[in-house]
């Protein structure tokens, strides 16, 4: 099967060798001369079809080429991932052709299918890097592959976003808007890229597991996502007001919309994870590690300065393994007990409830119990952080007042907090943040989509005011 | 240091092959990519599947122990618990919150308390009892509820199948 796809493509590509070589031959022996011949080619269609299809078999071979340069055979999942994303830039193309259906000539179409062709390279090498946590054996190859690859990408993406950029300021909006936007776009990708491969690389020749990798891939991805988010809005809103609204970038707004959404909820949630378990849990002792097996979640075992955590239902696991899990669910690994509604005063004296009445100016106040449920207050969502997780958390619970969210003022201080009842604090102990969570999609575009639009008539420059 | 999922399933690997549990073998298809597995589970003696050898692959998430593979059988299965396609529907691959039939309870879902071993040895129990309340393939519960003899010739075609032995 895979050896008759390879005999047709060869087949493919020696018979455009052969008709080019043909054409070609047959104007030279028609028209005698150099130039009469070039432009019999130019203004007979059959020999231009021939011609640009043999431009195409050289940027085919190319591409494979330079693949097997930087990347050696691809996985089934990158070649996958490669087709599925290749036909949707491919549509989207299409889409972006009929707005600038003025300036469409062979230099236009040749740009997209450059920019394809790089965006292609952009995607293998984010799966290549995002492999490195799969493969336990990399070799000096793959280091090498990587880092010069990753340094010519952002060479092209700069040198592309320059001349789009010195285009627009001589010519006025065009077409290179859009090279512009999406190179802009890409170079995004390749720092993304290059971030993670760094960390990838401390984790890789690191002795010990990196406990806070998981935390600065998380912020990588928030800050990455927001900032790709920001410039397909600052895109839309010049495209609207430049040319017309481009469709061709609906689909890419929502994804990254998507993404940053998701990296904001898993960044609050993660500091959550942190704060709750800086505060609520205390570190296990000696004697509790001699009893306890491996750490069921990493299946390692558990040492008293390796900053182990006890939850109240006496199971303990890594600080930094009960983080993660944390993220994603608020039980106890071993025995789902909900952690977040269990009191921990009935384990025996937790760091957090003995520090909670020194917290709040007047501890006469805070009724009974409540003491602990301040601690699940939902609007504390952005706590100081990262703490270490090996500090003892007694000390800690009173030096560091929970951050301020944007959206509650008054958090900063727990002492109002303290007396809202069990029941209104553990109702909201899941949703991250009101304005964030209660705004269902619909809202949030058009309020995003407002907002540019009209940051962009009020201080729209005036190269884009007069054009 | 590698990362702390690449470790777990490095260790998971050597605990089955150090102590394999009866009728079920796996491992990373290449020892490149340690995130996709093959397994082989015998059909459990004195059922229906008896005598059969089914191939599977388990594909793990990069967040892996924090979330569960994905299984899916490389063969011919005719079964109440697997879509038609291969997938495998049992709680203990499924998150708390993921629950595509409606009927399983938070406490047999996905936690990394459970391993691999865990998984197939669960497979292996579903294989002998299926489970005709959660159906993936509705036409296999139907068939598993009401007409048992029918039920027992295709799954002995899918045994037949597994072992490279042509229908009778």
């Amino acid at each position: 099967m895979r050896l008759a796809q390879r005999i047709g493509e060869g087949g493919a590509y020696v018979l455009s060798f052969v008709l080019t070589t043909f054409v070609i031959g047959n104007a030279f022996h028609q028209k005698k001369q150099f130039y009469p011949a070039v432009v019999y080619l130019t203004k007979s269609n059959p020999s231009l079809a021939v011609l640009i299809a043999q431009a195409l078999v050289f940027v085919v071979l190319l591409a494979k080429l330079t693949r097997k340069i930087f990347f050696g055979s691809l996985r089934t999942a990158e070649i996958e991932h490669l087709v599925e994303r290749s036909w949707y830039a491919v549509t989207e193309t299409c889409l972006a052709f009929t707005v600038f259906k003025d300036d469409f000539n062979a230099v236009f179409v040749a740009m997209f299918v450059m920019l394809l062709f790089f965006k292609c390279f952009h995607w293998l090498a984010e799966d290549r890097v995002d492999f490195m946590e799969r493969s336990p054996l990399l070799g000096w190859l793959f280091h090498t592959r990587v880092t010069s690859l990753l340094t010519l990408l952002a060479l092209v993406d700069f040198y592309f976003i320059k001349k789009a950029y010195l285009s627009t300021l001589l010519h006025g909006a065009s077409a290179q808007l859009v090279f512009g936007f999406e190179y802009a776009i890409l170079i995004t990708v390749v720092f993304t890229v290059f971030t993670k491969y760094m960390l990838h690389c401390i984790d890789l020749y690191d002795e010990n597991p990196w406990e806070n990798k998981a935390v600065y891939l998380l912020h990588l991805e928030l800050i990455t996502s927001g900032w790709k988010f920001g410039l397909y809005v600052v895109f839309v809103g010049i495209m609207s007001k430049v040319h017309t609204f481009p469709l061709f970038a609906i689909r890419p707004l929502y994804l990254t919309m998507r993404s940053f959404k998701r990296s904001l909820t898993d960044v609050i949630m993660s500091r959550r994870a942190i704060r709750n378990m800086n505060q609520l849990y205390p570190d296990a002792t000696e004697e509790d590690l001699q009893n306890a097996d491996d750490c069921i979640i990493c299946r390692e075992p558990m040492h008293v300065n390796g900053g182990c955590k006890k939850l109240p239902c006496s199971h303990i696991f890594h600080a930094s393994c009960l983080r993660s899990w944390f993220q994603r669910q608020q039980t106890c690994p071993t025995c789902r007990m909900e952690i977040l509604s269990s009191r921990p005063a009935a384990s025996p004296a937790p760091p957090a409830a003995r520090a909670a009445p020194a917290a709040p100016p007047a501890p006469d106040q805070v009724p009974p119990g409540a003491a602990q449920f301040q601690q699940f207050n939902p609007w504390q969502a952005f706590p100081n952080f990262p703490a270490p997780p090996a500090q003892p958390p007694a000390a800690q619970a009173p030096t560091t007042p929970p951050g301020v969210p944007p959206c509650c003022p008054g958090s900063a201080s727990s002492k109002p907090h303290a007396r809202v009842p069990p029941s209104i604090s553990t109702k909201y102990k899941l949703p991250s943040c009101w304005w964030w969570s209660g705004c269902s999609w619909s809202s949030w575009l058009t309020w995003c989509s407002s907002i540019s639009l009209h940051a962009f008539y009020v201080h729209a420059p005036s190269s884009y005011a007069n054009s | 240091m590698a990362g702390a999922s690449l470790k777990r399933l490095m260790a998971e690997y050597k605990q089955l092959t150090l102590n394999p549990p009866e009728g079920i073998i796996a491992g990373p298809l290449d020892e490149d990519n340690f995130f996709e597995w093959e397994a082989l589970i015998a059909g459990p003696e004195g059922t229906i599947f008896d005598g059969g050898v089914f191939p599977a692959r388990l594909i793990f998430p990069t967040d892996y122990p924090l979330n569960p593979p994905k299984m899916k059988f490389t063969c011919d299965l005719f079964h109440p618990n697997i879509y038609p396609d291969g997938r495998v529907c049992i709680s203990i691959l499924h998150t708390p919150g993921d629950d595509p039939t409606g009927y399983e309870s938070s406490s047999e879902r996905w936690s990394p308390v459970q391993s691999v071993e865990k998984i197939l040895l669960s497979v292996v129990s579903m294989l002998a009892e299926p489970n005709d309340e959660s159906a993936a393939n509705v036409d296999a519960a139907k068939c598993w509820r009401e007409d048992k003899s029918r039920f027992l010739e295709c799954a002995q075609r899918s045994v037949r199948k597994s072992l490279g032995i042509p229908d009778l």
